[in-house]
């Protein structure tokens, strides 16, 4: 009995997180693309779009670590966005 | 402390006037400090001694300094690229180094290098005054625009902050503790904005630049313009006032440099002289509120503190 409850425990929190990650996955993508935003108005100067004065850029780049490993993933997919898409809606 | 900023295009006399502005105060007892942030520095010369990028005495009273701003900027970008590479492992890879060579040139960098030096001068409390011969116009108006320009983008850098660490909220309220991985380590990432290092720099950095435009602004600062009595320094210093007043910098004076006081000119320059005339009366109908000095033009430079006091006590005092 307490196996049979330990084992159904363990069932019920494995699909607590999995149903958690799945109602969070649009909110994480979404998240996702407000980072690479920042990341991109911030660090524009590198590849010419418009960005605040030096200085801000400066100040913060020591922190940006997040930003810049999404923007180098979202700058990798660039040349499959559909699929990217798709993926993100579940669709094979 | 009051501070005095000496502006001008290149070769109106801003080393000297500002020079001798500040022999005049030190003569007067007060502890002054004369900084030229003009990268094509002249101020050894207007002194007669050399003066170089360390605070050095020019008299009891004065100091002199010559900042070096190209190595300011590099100095902090090496210190930024160390940096960069030991919280960035993978982007050693991505040779950081010749992304750091494209900021050395990137627009603003000078400036921002600039408004630096004039925060750590101003931020030695030793002296009474502080007195800067500034770089050419163009230059100037770029380093104090600086503040409040910055001020817009960061305000708006918060808000989209905010906006993404409220997002990270919301994932955190359903599942937890955020975690990601970045640059091969499980890190947290927090939706607190006392947690988050990136807001934390944008609250400071805008706390800085508040202090840097009140203080511009303020009645400690005197924006002085260094001109000549000719038609197109007429324009551009109507055209630096209207700027700076857009930014809340009052100019308090206007010294019109390289005079002609000739009582029987040749006829070469008797053009000129008309022309300087006719300037002096516009200037005096369409400038308010700014007083106007004039400064003749000298048989020689002044050099050396004697004939700069002789400037200050005759025609700026």
């Amino acid at each position: 009995m307490k196996r049979l409850l330990y084992f159904l425990k363990k069932s019920f929190d494995v699909f607590d997180k999995a149903m958690k990650e799945d109602s969070t996955s649009f909110i994480r993508k979404q998240l996702e693309e407000e980072e690479n935003i920042f990341a991109l108005i911030t660090m524009g100067i590198f590849s010419g779009i418009p960005s605040p004065p030096t200085g801000i850029v400066l100040r913060i780049l020591p922190h940006m670590s997040r930003e810049i490993s999404i923007m180098i993933k979202r700058s990798a997919n660039l040349d499959d966005v559909f699929g990217e898409i798709m993926g993100t809606f579940n669709v094979d | 402390m009051n501070v005095y900023y000496f502006l001008g295009k290149g070769g109106v006399g801003k080393t000297t006037v500002s020079a001798a502005w500040s022999v005049g105060l030190a003569k007067k007892g007060l502890k002054t400090l004369v900084a030229s942030i003009d990268p094509a520095h002249n101020l050894g010369d207007a002194f007669a001694t050399p003066i170089s990028d360390r605070i050095m005495h020019i008299n009891a009273h004065l100091d002199a300094v010559e900042v070096n701003i190209e190595e300011m900027i590099r100095a902090y970008l090496n210190e930024l690229s160390t940096k960069m590479k030991n919280t960035y492992r993978y982007l050693s890879a991505m040779n950081i180094d010749r992304y750091f060579d494209i900021l050395k040139n990137s627009p603003g960098i000078e400036e921002y290098a600039t408004m630096e030096a004039i925060k750590r001068l101003i931020a030695l409390r030793d002296y009474d005054a502080v007195v800067f011969d500034t770089p050419p116009t163009g230059m100037t108006i770029r380093v104090l625009a600086m503040p409040p320009v910055s001020l817009v983008w960061t305000e708006q850098l918060i808000k989209m902050r905010k906006r993404i660490l409220s997002t990270r909220g919301m994932v955190e309220r359903v599942q937890g503790k955020f975690e990601a991985e970045v640059d091969g380590e499980k890190v947290v990432l927090s939706s607190s904005e006392k947690e988050d290092p990136i807001m934390q720099e944008l609250l400071s950095y805008r706390e800085e630049l508040r202090a840097l435009r009140d203080m511009l602004s303020s009645d400690y600062s005197y924006v002085n313009i260094v001109t000549m009595a000719e038609d197109l320094a007429l324009f551009e210093t109507k055209r630096i006032i209207k700027l700076l007043d857009g930014f809340k910098i009052k100019v308090r004076n206007i010294f019109l440099n390289k005079f002609f006081e000739i009582k029987n000119p040749p006829d070469e320059i008797k053009g000129k002289i008309e022309e300087q005339e006719k300037v002096i009366e516009k200037m005096k109908t369409e400038i308010k509120g700014i007083e106007i000095k004039d400064i003749p033009l000298l048989r020689k430079s002044p050099r050396g503190i004697d004939e700069l006091f002789n400037i200050y006590s005759k025609y700026l005092a």
